[in-house]
């Protein structure tokens, strides 16, 4: 019976594996075929004449090591600026009392149903008014502060034992000592977890790049990919694919090097009070 | 060492009245047990003077000064929590000392402390071990290691040997008397478990529903009981407590009369009062399968097996009676005959629920503390 049961899970799990993989493995596949394969052996995963032309080809026509670090600078600005508001408004949040906590805390995390689009307009034109369209500066602003962050942080700091904290206080710890000697290190993978969200929602980010942004050589990765699906000359999607790949590297490699606290995140949320 | 006292001290969460007016004083040095059911707001009392909890009214002075609003890092003190409060990234040698390091106390002084600790509570060879691989013996040493290199004047202790499997405690609470003789520091310690109230304390002050029952000394607690609620909560199974009225040397219960000795006859007659509350521990119930002078029939309900000794639960006259004896041969539904031993009555005011006092032939009457 137990060797059915997770053959059932196994089988399963195979399957949404293989949802998830294909399109990556496409993408990748397609980056090193020629157009005329592209179209005629669609679903040909090893390319008959491998060819590196699709990658010369971008990194001839754009500057794509200026987009590549234009994305970078974004992406970790947002990133570092969101933790660090997060962490101290969670902190605030499970450690201080204060008149109106909870109220206050309503209202912030109904923050995260406002849609994108109601915002877009107010921000767009408070960005135009300080100048900084077409400027990254532009783009990282109105994305640094963010309710999920806290919400997720404060979750986890929650299920630190207030008893660990009060030990900390008979020891005449400060603030500071509890919070980076203590809080800190027991919610690390949650915090790290949301960093990682953080920092792919923002490389992935195109709506709000896209209206920003008008130089090429202001573009983050996501517009540079734009540019070969929609361009005047027909779409080239084996020049399109090589960006996505360019673009999928540097999330793919920051989550295998966190990937351990991602896991520990998502699985110990279900199981903590 | 600190001396604490606590004057008319109050604490309510809201409209709920947790603390009310407790009065009582920790003498320097000693170790007092606050005992009582879960509830009754003995770690309230403990957090209070931690200072992890705020006063709602009244004084709390430690050596004469008033601490209501002295933060808990400045109160010199330390504490062992229920769960240990062990921080599960740092190591036990990191764990131990890390009060130490915040006070930033000489390398050398924090080495020679952390030695010492870890000599005396048996951890050595464990310093570099994280808190998830240790016993839960090794855990609360590891608390109670932290909590005295910090040489404080007071140490608090919450339930500390709770997590602790049978054996392990009646070992732990021989090393925490011999730890406290060691560094003589105030003890305060809050349990439920009576046997560790008894076999650690000094002192014991009974709390129920956040009033003081009794604060006085283990052996009196349990065999000059200040009231009904200690009488009965102390022992395990609890004395038994019956309503009767006295008259001319005899305690009539129900139909049935027991004669009191000269001592007591004398000293219940110079009370006003006729109506008392009597009450008798189980293991000064003699019993006999045969009936016989002055004893009182009763039918076996139930039998509790401790080991060495029996609890015999029989009914007389429609209330229950606990007996504890050695015999083995009374089985439920069986007859009984009971007899109380005068001598060893305890008699309380039917108002109040105070005990009235001793005649002074008693006064040496002080029996061996026993439990289950």
């Amino acid at each position: 019976m137990k060797i059915d049961s997770s053959l059932k899970w196994h089988v399963l799990l195979c399957i949404a594996l293989f949802v998830s993989l294909m399109p990556i493995v496409f993408a990748i596949s397609t980056s090193f075929k020629e157009l005329s394969e592209a179209y005629g052996n669609v679903l040909g995963l090893i390319p008959h004449n491998p060819t590196m032309a699709n990658y010369l080809r971008i990194f001839q026509e754009l500057p794509l090591n200026q987009i590549t670090l234009n994305t970078v600078i974004v992406a970790f600005a947002v990133t570092v600026f969101k933790i660090v508001t997060s962490v101290m408004a969670a902190y605030a949040f499970v450690y201080f009392n204060f008149k109106g906590k909870n109220l206050l805390y309503i209202i912030l995390i109904s923050t995260i149903f406002i849609p994108f689009t109601m915002t877009m307009i107010p921000n767009y034109l408070i960005i135009s008014q300080i100048g900084l369209r077409n400027n990254i500066i532009g783009v990282i602003l109105p994305q640094l502060s963010d309710a999920t962050g806290i919400f997720l942080i404060r979750q986890a700091m929650r299920s630190i034992p207030l008893s660990f904290i009060e030990a900390a206080r008979l020891e005449q710890a400060g603030i500071f000592h509890i919070m980076f000697g203590i809080v800190l290190p027991l919610a690390k993978p949650a915090v790290i977890s949301t960093g990682i969200m953080f920092f792919i929602n923002s490389w992935n980010e195109y709506v709000w790049p896209v209206l920003i942004l008008k130089d090429t050589a202001n573009y983050t990765l996501p517009l540079a990919l734009q540019l070969f699906i929609s361009s005047e000359g027909g779409t080239d999607f084996c020049v399109a694919m090589a960006v996505s790949v360019v673009t999928m590297i540097i999330p793919l490699g920051l989550y295998l090097i966190f990937q351990k606290y991602i896991i520990s995140t998502f699985t110990s949320s279900g199981v903590k009070g | 060492m600190k001396e604490i006292v606590f004057e008319n001290v109050c604490k309510k969460y809201g409209k709920n009245t947790i603390i009310e007016n407790l009065n009582f004083t920790v003498h320097s040095g000693e170790r007092l047990i606050l005992l009582g059911a879960s509830g009754c707001g003995k770690s309230t009392t403990l957090r209070m003077i931690a200072g992890l909890e705020d006063i709602t009214s009244g004084n709390l002075y430690m050596n004469g000064q008033r601490v209501n609003d002295i933060v808990s890092g400045k109160r010199n003190l330390s504490m062992v929590f229920q769960n240990y409060a062990l921080y599960p990234h740092m190591t036990v040698t990191e764990n131990i000392i890390y009060g130490l390091k915040i006070q930033k106390l000489p390398q050398a002084e924090i080495h020679a402390r952390l030695t010492a600790a870890l000599g005396k509570l048996e951890l050595d060879g464990l310093e570099n071990r994280k808190p998830k691989d240790l016993s839960g013996g090794q855990r609360q040493r590891v608390a109670l290691a932290r909590a005295v290199v910090k040489r404080s004047e007071l140490l608090l202790l919450d339930e500390p040997l709770s997590n602790l499997d049978a054996q392990l405690r009646v070992h732990a609470r021989k090393e925490l008397v011999k730890i406290h003789q060691a560094y003589k520091q105030t003890f305060v310690y809050v349990t439920h478990d009576q046997v560790e109230a008894m076999t650690i304390g000094d002192r014991v002050a009974i709390l129920d529903k956040g009033r003081l029952q009794v604060i006085d000394t283990p052996n009196n607690v349990y065999n000059r009981p200040a009231n009904i609620f200690t009488a009965k909560f102390i022992g395990s199974p609890g004395m038994n407590i019956f309503k009767g009225s006295y008259s001319d040397h005899f305690l009539q219960l129900g139909k049935q009369s027991i004669k009191l000795s000269e001592a007591w006859s004398a000293y219940i007659g110079e009370k006003n009062c006729r109506e008392f509350y009597f009450g008798i521990r189980p293991e000064h119930i003699l019993l006999y399968r045969e009936k016989h002078r002055d004893t009182f029939a009763g039918v076996v309900k139930y039998v509790e097996e401790y080991g060495s000794r029996r609890g015999i639960y029989f009914e007389t006259e429609g209330s229950e009676v606990v007996a504890v004896t050695e015999a083995s041969d009374f089985k439920p539904g069986s007859n009984i005959y009971f007899a109380a031993d005068s001598d060893k009555l305890h008699i309380f005011d039917s108002k109040n629920k105070k005990n009235i006092g001793y005649p002074e032939v008693y006064h040496g009457n002080i029996y061996q503390y026993q439990s289950v």
